[in-house]
């Protein structure tokens, strides 16, 4: 747990919607998986995720459904809409200028 | 499609609230449980793993907060508690609520009522199909040489209509005449007008059911018909369709009903005369004393005529044509119509009639003007409490912002107030003026008039007093916002010198009410003295003891001289009724009616040479035994008639006194001889006739008090002329007479109907009653100015002595007397007072002055400028003003000078 780093402003939202591109899912394991994939170099700060999946919800990026989770629980899951689809593409091409842009940067001798 | 989600999104939010909630719960319920659940794998205990999921989450009511905030619904929340907030508020302010909703209510109540009728009845001008084709053809008064409002003749009619290079169509039709109505063993008052067979083809409608007349039957000799209105027929003859091909009786003459009118449709002449039947040409000759109509002569002639004008013809080509016809007439006719010319006029112009729009608008501005100044009062009072509560509320204010509220929340907040409180009122004040237009409708107007609720005005006053209610709310809350925060936690609210200041709104509000109430109060006085000089009037004679009984027994298929003995015994049987003094027959009631028994008629006066186009005329009427004794009129020179002036002897004729002076000279016209001229191609009892005046009796009134007018009198015995009217002199009260009379006519039998069954003092207030209306009106309006201006006093003298507090404590403190003290408050409101009182009888005076132009322009009685009314207006707004800011001064100088210096 030593290695985790905070998420930059804004990635967040990217990092839900890049997530659930796979499959529909609930909120904790969002984060888990979110984790997972990054090596646990990324934590999802818990206080933060609910009110974006709740944003995202609103503003018709992504919708939800109510189903049974592996432990047969009740969940809420996320699913990802065809305008949320469109919207990662644009906040992924975003991303791509500006880690690019910083790396370049960083790279400059 | 990206707003339409949003939409949906929002009103889901608000729907599912409640369920999105608790979804909320167990969506974060599940999290945690899953979260213990990996810590409880890794090794901690349950305990800890719960205590350490719990510290990675955070806040879980901070987090639902956000969620709900992404939904969206943190307006509505707020604004949900800001509603709440300000109910509870204005609840505990119960006085001042109740007050504001009062004024307001007032204000838009009596508003939207006032406007409401005015809008009835001043209605525009009924739309027809194509209305800009449609012209007004008047011929010029002989007088004036504008178009007059009787003076086109039939005759000239047919001329004009002549022109079909210029008309598709053309019609005429008369003035109302009201009729009495056989129906149904009873006699019904309605309303008749003689009309072409163009009239409704010209505007362009269809009668509902049946036929309207034929060109065959404009012509003389066809036969009588008649025209229902469609109001009439689903009234009065509820809505029978076998009424058409049946025979009516109206005023006795028999007609056949062919058709009804068109639906809606109440008359060719204003939407407000609500004309019951239209009449066949021809149909005149049947009805007495309607033969002139159809004459050269344009000096009764009774015709409105309307064309259509075809399709490349323009308004001043159609003049132009008319100019040579009105040239052509003069020269062929140079008696009977000295050539004044004719005016077209575009119909969608004029309302009722030239001669009367101007006065008729002029009337309906001036009651608008007159409901204004009451909302305008209403208004200012309404800023003057808001502005008070809004700067005693600083404190409150500076607490809320030093607790971090923001400017924007408390703003919010007032406005929401401001609104809850316009909104009660617009909702009482709707009510107010639902019932006050049903007191309306139980006025005796003159016509009928369809008065429903304007809801445009509804609407407008209620967003003014929205407006009101924002501005004056806001601008207190907005300064106050402003307030730096220490001096108004003390409590020490302004500094006294921010009071001198002589342009602070609080002055100028106060300034304005006293002004504005002033200007109503005068108005209301004005009118009242106006109506008591009306009231106390004389008629001319004692109507205590009168009463008067009117039948017609032509409408129950007498003869003249037939009727003319029943008329007689009824007379003589009345008169041996006991506690009856004297009995009489008249032609009508005495001082008139709607139907009076005067005719106007054109005489030759024997040594008058009259003016240029003077048309020397005098009001006719036929007078029974015992007339002027009856009446209580006896001759001051000369005699009256007695039973020696019969139909042999010498005409005779009693006169009044205006006629002697007029066109003999002298009061004393005893011997003067003069001739009423003869109507053309008519046989009329009297008519022509050498009359000697024998007597010269006092002038009398009409109906509606107007002064005296030239009047003549002839002996009923001396023709047979028409007296079905008994009227009768009782020591007793009239009132339990009129029962009496009503059974002698009954007795008569013959099953003659009972027109009129009234006392004279009954008869004269009826006249007035229309006049009162208005006065009682007026003078509520007065009180209601004079009660909100009171009250914005009374508020805006207590807040500022209450302010006042802390500088009256030390004055006190230092020694100085509760006189002085009071002297010193009463003075700044005795300044302020004084100048809304100089400002609102400045108003005044020129506002009773344009009253003024306007009365006599209707030929009313002008309204004084009477300085009694000034006087005492101010005197009353004066004391009313000083007692408001008296005892609120008194209060402070009594209270205790240490707890007011305490509140340093």
């Amino acid at each position: 747990m030593s290695e985790q780093s905070d998420l930059l402003p804004g990635t967040l939202d990217l990092l839900i919607l890049r997530t659930l591109v796979l499959e529909p899912s609930h909120g904790w394991a969002i984060a888990q998986r979110i984790q997972q994939v990054s090596k646990e170099r990324l934590k999802v700060p818990q206080g933060s995720l609910y009110p974006a999946l709740h944003r995202l919800e609103h503003q018709g990026w992504i919708r939800s459904k109510w189903g049974s989770s592996d432990q047969q629980r009740r969940a809420k899951f996320y699913s990802l809409t065809r305008a949320g689809r469109s919207q990662l593409a644009t906040e992924a091409s975003k991303w791509e200028r500006l880690s690019g842009g910083v790396n370049l940067v960083m790279a400059n001798e | 499609m990206r707003l339409w989600n949003l939409v949906v999104a929002q009103v889901r939010s608000l729907v599912l609230r409640t369920r999105r909630q608790d979804e909320l719960d167990e969506e974060l319920r599940l999290h945690l449980e899953q979260e213990i659940a990996q810590q409880v794998a890794r090794g901690l205990s349950p305990e800890e793993a719960r205590r350490s999921a719990l510290r990675t989450f955070g806040g879980v009511e901070k987090i639902k907060d956000e969620c709900r905030d992404a939904w969206g619904l943190r307006l509505v929340d707020e604004l949900g508690r800001d509603t709440r907030y300000a109910t509870r508020r204005l609840a505990r302010d119960w006085r001042f609520t109740l007050l504001a909703v009062l004024i307001l209510a007032l204000g838009i109540g009596v508003n939207t009522a006032m406007f409401s009728v005015i809008n009835a009845l001043y209605s525009p001008p009924a739309t027809y199909t194509d209305a800009h084709q449609l012209v007004n053809l008047y011929q010029n008064d002989r007088d004036s040489g504008q178009p007059g409002f009787l003076g086109t003749s039939y005759p000239a009619y047919e001329d004009m209509a002549a022109y079909t290079d210029l008309y598709t169509g053309v019609m005429a039709t008369t003035v109302p005449y009201p009729m009495g109505i056989y129906h149904d063993e009873r006699v019904l008052r309605g309303v008749a007008e003689f009309a072409t067979s163009g009239y409704l083809e010209v505007l362009g409608l269809a009668p509902s059911r049946g036929r309207w007349f034929t060109a065959a039957e404009d012509r003389p000799g066809a036969e009588a018909v008649a025209v229902l209105s469609h109001r009439a027929w689903t009234t009065t003859f509820e809505a029978s369709p076998s009424v058409i091909g049946e025979t009516i009786r109206l005023n006795g003459v028999p007609v056949t009903v062919i058709g009804v009118g068109p639906e809606g449709h109440s008359s060719g002449w204003w939407d407000g005369i609500t004309t019951d039947f239209w009449l066949s040409i021809p149909t005149m000759l049947a009805f007495d004393d309607s033969t002139n109509g159809l004459e050269r002569d344009t000096r009764e002639a009774p015709f409105l005529v309307k064309a259509r004008l075809r399709d490349e013809v323009s308004v001043p080509q159609a003049q132009a044509a008319m100019t040579t016809l009105g040239a052509r007439l003069a020269s062929e006719f140079p008696d009977e119509d000295p050539g004044r010319g004719i005016s077209v006029v575009r119909s969608d112009t004029v309302r009722i009639h030239l001669e009367f729009d101007g006065p008729i608008t002029a009337i309906a501005w001036l009651l608008m003007v007159v409901v204004g100044l009451v909302l305008a009062i209403a208004c200012t009072n309404l800023a003057t409490w808001l502005l008070v509560r809004g700067l005693s509320r600083a404190k409150e204010v500076s607490v809320r912002l030093a607790l971090g509220a923001t400017r924007g929340q408390l703003v919010r907040h007032l406005l929401v107030e401001s609104t809850l409180l316009a909104g009660a009122g617009g909702v009482v004040g709707g009510l107010l003026a639902v019932w006050a237009i049903g007191l309306v409708a139980l006025l005796d107007l003159p016509v009928d008039v369809d008065v429903g609720l304007d809801y445009r005005v509804l609407g407008f006053t209620l967003a003014l007093s929205l407006v009101t209610g924002m501005t004056f709310g806001l601008a207190p809350a907005l300064k106050a916002t402003r307030v730096t925060l220490t001096p108004a936690l003390r409590g020490e609210g302004d500094s006294p010198a921010s009071g001198r200041r002589a342009f602070t709104l609080k002055n100028v509000l106060v300034v304005s009410q006293v002004a504005l109430s002033c200007v109503l109060l005068v108005g209301a006085g004005v009118f009242l003295q106006w109506l008591t000089t009306m009231e106390t009037a004389d008629v001319g004679f004692p109507i205590d003891g009168l009463a008067f009984v009117e039948t017609d027994a032509g409408l129950a298929g007498y003869a003249p001289d037939e009727a003319a003995a029943l008329y007689e015994t009824w007379r003589t049987r009345v008169a041996a009724l006991p506690g009856v003094e004297s009995a009489t027959l008249a032609a009508g009631p005495p001082t008139g009616g709607l139907d009076g028994p005067f005719s106007t008629r054109e005489i030759e006066v024997d040594g008058y040479t009259p003016a240029d186009d003077e048309f020397v005329r005098g009001r006719w009427t036929w007078a029974g035994p015992g007339y002027f004794e009856t009446l209580g009129l006896p001759p001051l020179y000369g005699r009256t008639f007695t039973e020696f002036d019969r139909p042999e002897t010498p005409g005779v004729v009693v006169i009044n006194e205006v006629m002697a002076r007029r066109y003999f000279g002298t009061p004393n016209a005893v011997g003067g001889r003069f001739r009423v001229v003869a109507r053309s191609g008519e046989a009329e009892t009297g008519a022509g006739v050498e009359l000697e005046v024998v007597g010269v009796v006092p002038d009398t009134r009409d109906w509606v008090l107007r002064d005296p007018l030239p009047s003549f009198y002839r002996s009923s015995s001396q023709g047979d002329g028409l007296t079905p009217t008994v009227v009768a002199r009782t020591a007793l009260d009239p009132v339990s007479l009129l029962p009496l009379m009503r059974q002698t006519l009954r007795d008569l039998g013959g099953e003659l109907p009972v027109l009129w069954a009234r006392t004279m003092p009954e008869h004269v207030a009826a006249a007035l009653g229309q006049s009162r209306a208005a006065g009682a009106f007026l003078s509520g309006l007065g009180a209601l100015g004079l009660g909100l201006a009171s009250l914005g006093l009374y508020a805006v003298m207590a807040f500022g002595v209450s302010r006042q507090a802390r500088e009256i404590g030390i004055r006190r403190a230092l020694g100085a007397g509760r006189t002085h003290v009071v002297w010193t408050v009463s003075r700044s409101v005795a300044t302020l007072l004084g100048v809304g009182l100089t400002i609102g009888l400045g108003l005044a005076w020129a506002s009773v002055r344009g009253v003024a132009a306007i009365a006599t322009s209707v030929t009313l009685t002008v309204p004084a400028i009477d300085l009694m009314t000034f006087g005492a207006v101010s005197a009353l707004l004066g004391t009313v003003g000083l007692a408001a800011g008296f005892f609120p001064a008194r209060r402070a100088a009594k209270a205790d000078p240490l707890v007011a210096l305490r509140h340093l």
